[in-house]
């Protein structure tokens, strides 16, 4: 293996480490679960908000479920919707429940007239 | 330094040259020693000529390896101030390279053209005609951009339904149309789309997904603020977030203003060291909060409305990884004076789209250290001029620490 090849694979290998280092978060096991809204939206559809420990999740609401992935970041969950779109979630009780800032901007805390309020509820229920 | 043994002789130079002694000797253990003056030696190389050719040849011999050494020395100071298209097309391509495989394999990759092979197929109402139905109250008017925009500006009366959040906001916004008055049966006006994103044609095609049959675009996407009666609230500086250890390292570079006011060091290769690891090393954390998931990225630099639609993906596909590979070239001493002029010239880029977005009050994320909460101000105006300044001084001054272009330089060696 000559020089050149040498300080690429240098390079290469220093990417891929970072890139691993990169992709560590924090434990997401505390806040997996379901999750249903407090208040409905409408009069009678609540959403249902499904957080996979995998990083996978769903939010359903009148029949329409749509795909994230999640993150545990500085102790608030960060959704990824497909469209780039970040909604940031500020977990309260330990998780019990969980306030939604649907500004899609970050707010130190949850803004009252852009929040959607969650409760845990049991698999299914 | 060299070790003599029984038979060696030294000061022979001094006595060829008549110049003082190149070296001093000191005795490690009992020794005799024959001291002879010019004048003897002169005699002894009169009468002896295999002494003078070997004393020749050792004198030959060293004027010899002392070129090699200085033309070696020469060589590697002058490779290390080359710089050439090739270093440049090596970093570019390596980046490109990296950024297109990864966005394949990546489960949170975007296409490399957004939209791209999409038909138009919402009708686009003019600007005239539809001044005209807002004042009849004959259509809902809805914006597609960010709230954050919407809040700031936007028609009076207009409702927010922001594209990106549309799969999560849509049944509220369903609802609020069950609930207004007449809205149901009204047309729907989208506007809200900007150079670097159709937001509006993009929310009226989803409209009509979920069955609205009367939905029209906005002509001249940018127009309705010159033509429609606007509401909103004064720009406010957006909150930040706490951005880590990245937000505090972004700082340091400040510290190369009062750093190039001392004469002795505004040169020194050892400030070209400091500057190129503290910049190699900002410029790879920010591409490591970038490169993972690059359409929010992408949304970051739509909303700074400078780049056009068919180069945001790319762009923020290309930039992440281009950092990473500079930063990482100026950090490891690879190319290093073309390294300092890319993330120069990405640098200037920056303080364009900052400037741009300071002047025209955007309610934007920077985009630069974390995926949000991080405001556009002049003191991110002052860091990227610190790490303009520090590029600069690299590109002159850096000559150590680093591993290429004939071998690796620890430190300034005499000759």
């Amino acid at each position: 293996m000559n020089r050149e090849s040498l300080k690429l694979a240098a390079v290469f290998g220093l990417i891929l480490v970072m890139l691993a280092v990169s992709g560590c978060g924090e434990s997401r096991s505390q806040f997996a679960g379901t999750y249903r809204s407090v208040n409905p939206v409408g009069e009678k559809n609540y959403i249902d908000l499904e957080l996979e420990e995998s990083g996978k999740g769903t939010w359903t609401v009148a029949g329409s479920t749509t795909e994230f992935t999640w993150v545990v970041n500085d102790r608030k969950i960060w959704i990824y919707l497909k469209t780039g779109a970040i909604i940031i979630i500020t977990p309260s009780g330990g998780g019990e429940e969980l306030s939604a800032d649907m500004t899609g901007e970050w707010h130190p805390g949850c803004p009252p007239n852009s929040c959607v309020t969650f409760k845990r509820v049991a698999k299914g229920g | 330094m060299t070790e003599l043994g029984p038979g060696a002789y030294f000061g022979e130079v001094a006595l060829v040259t008549g110049q003082p002694r190149t070296a001093s000797v000191e005795s490690l253990v009992e020794t005799s020693l024959v001291k002879v003056s010019k004048e003897e030696f002169d005699r002894l190389l009169d009468h002896n000529p295999q002494l003078a050719r070997h004393i020749i040849q050792q004198l030959s011999g060293w004027l010899v390896s002392g070129d090699r050494r200085l033309e070696e020395e020469v060589v590697h100071q002058v490779k290390l101030r080359q710089i050439s298209w090739f270093d440049y097309a090596l970093m570019v391509s390596l980046s490109l390279f990296l950024a297109l495989i990864f966005n394949f394999y990546n489960d949170s990759g975007i296409p490399l053209i957004y939209g791209w092979g999409e038909k138009p197929s919402i009708p686009e109402i003019s600007l005239g005609q539809a001044l005209e139905i807002y004042q009849k109250n004959e259509a809902t008017f809805v914006d597609a951009r960010k709230s954050a925009f919407f809040t700031q500006q936007h028609i009076k009366g207009a409702q927010n339904l922001p594209e990106v959040l549309f799969p999560l906001m849509y049944p509220m916004f369903q609802y609020m149309v069950t609930q207004t008055e007449g809205a149901k049966d009204k047309p729907f006006i989208v506007y809200g789309g900007t150079l670097s994103r159709r937001f509006d044609v993009v929310l009226a095609r989803l409209l009509k997904k979920k069955g609205f049959k009367q939905v029209q675009v906005l002509q001249d996407y940018g127009g309705w603020r010159k033509v429609f009666p606007l509401e909103g609230k004064p720009p406010v500086e957006a909150p930040s977030a706490p951005l880590g250890l990245a937000g505090y390292l972004e700082w340091v570079p400040v510290s190369i203003f009062l750093l190039i006011l001392i004469p002795a060091v505004r040169r020194s290769p050892y400030l070209s060291i400091y500057c190129r690891l503290l910049v190699g090393v900002i410029f790879m954390s920010f591409a490591l909060s970038k490169i993972m998931r690059p359409a929010v990225f992408a949304l970051n630099v739509v909303d700074f409305g400078m780049m056009p639609s068919w180069g945001v993906d790319l762009w923020s596909l290309a930039l992440p990884w281009a950092e990473l590979v500079v930063g990482m070239f100026l950090v490891l001493g690879i190319r290093t004076r073309a390294a300092a002029t890319l993330i120069a010239a990405m640098l200037l880029i920056f303080m364009v789209g900052l400037l741009h977005a300071i002047y025209l009050h955007l309610p934007i994320n920077c985009g630069c250290v974390g995926e949000v909460g991080e405001p556009v101000t002049w003191w991110k105006m002052l860091k990227n001029t610190g790490m303009l300044v520090m590029c600069i001084q690299t590109f002159l001054y850096d000559r150590f620490l680093v591993l290429d272009r004939g071998g690796f330089i620890w430190r300034a060696s005499a000759i």
